[in-house]
């Protein structure tokens, strides 16, 4: 059982939790975290787990059966679906498997997305978010020429990057990441695991990295499994 | 919900997809086209129709229905019943209630084309369209007897020049075997386009109608009778009969006094029409062809929203990943619902404007040709509210259907968790 032992409030709490797709489904429960801010957390899984169950539950995006989630000291699930979807805004970045990216938009434009959602998070970025975006590209190695094109013309490595700028830009409190490194080779998977931690460090932000891959969990301050959860 | 962040990603989606929605929007943009010219073309056909004739208060013919008259003596369809004797006119002329007169005598044609026996009054005092008078395009009015001033679509499709020398048929109909040989016209003027059937006749003197009628009995010349053109020169003549007569009245007030006197003449069967109402009766008869119209018109919308329901459904497919995506990053379902509509909203924008600019063109480049063709005169305006009315009704009905596909990722979009793009 993993827990934030440190004296800073805690970023995010799960306590007792259980979801069922429907009343005729099994109930799936979930492990217990308590994680302090700035904290990594690995959480092993393999496939079938409900990993992405448990990354929608605390994204506010599905409810559980039972159970709470506490992120920042508020409990998400008491909120209403738009303050949820505003919440996600504001503190939370995600990094999906692939497939990150909204493919009409420059690489640019997709890591200042967060900043034109989220005021919280436009404010957090020095000087604005476009600074913010070049900083973030130039540290996860995009090639500046690459910047203003569109993403479908970059690399799946390249776009996992971006990702990950996206994810990080203004600061949010919180990194949801599904399974980010599935798509890319060992050294652009390792090159990509650095990279992201590091930047989160820098910023204080919690990084929580959902993956089968078990070689992995060692970068991470904490892990856990995810062990199919049936009960 | 962010408008401008909505506006901004509706922006750049239709411009990412801008190879197949360039297509929709052709689809879109060309029946919006038909619809607004539809609708043009029917103002105008009806303005065209009702601007056949005017500031003539009565046309005097003999006794028939006011159809008939109408028909006859201004569009050149069907045959006068009867004449109205010269004396008959002659007296009209005394009417000092009447201020003026323009005599016609129809009944011989120029390869289907009619022959208008007429006077200089024709050309002084015969108006149509917004109190257009006619107009010389070549050479002058007749003067001799044996003249003939051509319409503007007889000079162009039969390629008639001044000094032309022309062979009347005796009777309608495009082949007639009865020819006036011996006394040919000469050419000496073409009239300017009109968009109405002046355009679609040759007129002559009442002097050369009787000339060439000289020697004929029974619709047929009698060897050694006819008139040479020397001879003809030499005479005078005076019609024995016209076929119906134009009138203007100096007080627009006793036009229905006058209408009735005529109608209750003992001394010959005359019936006095007012051209706009028997145009207007003219006009509902051919209603039914205009309603047809507006079915097709509303086919074309129908179609149009059709075609527009069934991209922005195979579009929906398309994009489950972006929208998963925005959903992930904050986005709440009614930003990405409005996506849709403001897209759909923008490309039917987009649509009707090339469909103005479109029209217009349509309209500049064939204008001449129908005027020149048909007869028909479709001149470019500004549209009028009907149409505006027409036009806006596009974008709002983008509008609601968008909310169709709009409503649909809404609920789907509310209930799929992270990363989800509902495909499974």
């Amino acid at each position: 059982m993993p827990s934030g032992s440190r004296t800073t409030a805690p970023a995010l709490t799960v306590s007792d939790l259980h979801f069922r797709w429907s009343a005729d489904q099994p109930s799936l429960s979930f492990p217990d975290i308590r994680l302090a801010a700035g904290e990594h957390l690995f959480i092993h899984g393999p496939s079938g787990s409900g990993k992405s169950t448990f990354l929608s539950l605390l994204a506010g995006m599905l409810s559980p059966e039972s159970g709470t989630i506490h992120m920042l000291g508020n409990d998400i699930h008491k909120a209403r679906a738009g303050d949820r979807d505003r919440f996600r805004a504001d503190h939370i970045g995600v990094i999906f498997q692939q497939f990150n990216l909204v493919p009409y938009l420059t690489a640019e434009t997709n890591v200042t997305l967060p900043c034109r959602l989220s005021d919280s998070r436009r404010d957090a970025t020095h000087p604005n978010p476009m600074a913010e975006a070049h900083r973030l590209l130039t540290a996860l190695t995009i090639p500046e020429d690459h910047w203003h094109r569109k993403v479908t013309e970059l690399s799946i490595g390249q776009q996992q990057r971006v990702a990950a700028a996206r994810a990080l830009i203004g600061s949010p409190e919180l990194v949801l990441a599904d399974e980010p490194t599935s798509a890319l080779d060992t050294d652009n998977r390792d090159r990509f695991l650095d990279l992201l931690l590091t930047l989160a460090e820098e910023r204080n932000t919690s990084v929580l990295f959902v993956s089968h891959d078990r070689t992995l969990a060692p970068h991470f301050h904490h892990q856990i499994e995810l062990d199919g959860g049936v009960r | 919900m962010k408008a401008a962040l909505a506006l901004s990603l509706a922006r750049a989606s239709l411009w990412h997809r801008r190879k197949v929605l360039a297509l929709v929007c052709l689809t879109l943009t060309l029946s919006v086209t038909l619809l607004l010219g539809i609708q043009y073309l029917r103002t105008e056909v009806k303005q065209s129709f009702t601007n056949t004739i005017s500031d003539t208060d009565l046309i005097i013919g003999a006794r028939s229905g006011q159809l008939n008259l109408l028909l006859y003596t201004v569009f050149h369809i069907g045959n006068a019943t009867n004449n109205i004797r010269w004396s008959t006119f002659k007296q009209l002329e005394q009417d000092e209630r009447i201020d003026w007169l323009i005599p016609i005598s129809l009944g011989d044609s120029y390869k289907g084309y009619r022959v208008v026996a007429t006077d200089e009054r024709m050309l002084t005092h015969f108006r149509y369209g917004q109190g257009h008078a006619l107009a010389m395009a070549e050479g002058q009015w007749f003067d001799g007897v044996f003249d003939v001033v051509a319409g503007a679509s007889v000079a162009k499709s039969l390629n008639h020049r001044i000094g032309d020398h022309i062979v009347l048929s005796h009777g309608g109909g495009r082949t007639s075997f009865s020819n006036h040989d011996q006394t040919p016209f000469t050419v000496t003027g073409i009239l300017e386009p009109t968009g109405t059937p002046v355009d679609q006749a040759v007129y002559i003197s009442l002097d050369g109608m009787e000339a060439m009628h000289i020697g004929w009995s029974s619709g047929v010349a009698i060897p050694g009778r006819t008139l040479t053109p020397e001879q003809a020169e030499e005479r005078t003549f005076t019609p024995d009969a016209i076929t119906a007569a134009f009138a203007g009245l100096d007080r627009k007030i006793l036009t229905f006094r006058v209408q009735r006197q005529i109608n209750e003449s003992t001394a010959e069967p005359l019936s006095a029409i007012l051209p706009g109402v028997a145009l207007s009766e003219l006009w509902r008869l051919m209603g039914q062809f205009e309603r047809a119209l507006l079915g097709i018109t509303g086919f074309v919308v129908i179609t149009s929203l059709i075609g527009l329901v069934a991209v922005l459904l195979t579009l929906q497919a398309q994009r489950a990943h972006e929208i998963a995506v925005l959903r992930a990053i904050g986005a709440s379902p009614a930003l990405i619902a409005a996506l849709y509509v403001i897209e759909c909203v923008l490309l039917a924008l987009v649509a009707s404007a090339l469909a103005l600019v479109l029209g217009a063109g349509v309209i500049l480049a064939l204008s001449p040709w129908l005027l020149a063709e048909y007869g028909l005169y479709i001149p470019l305006r500004p549209l009028d509210h009907t149409e505006w009315l027409m036009l806006a009704a596009v974008p709002a009905a983008a509008l609601l259907v968008a909310l169709l596909p709009a409503l649909s990722t809404w609920r789907q979009s509310r209930s799929l968790g992270l990363g989800d793009t509902g495909e499974k």
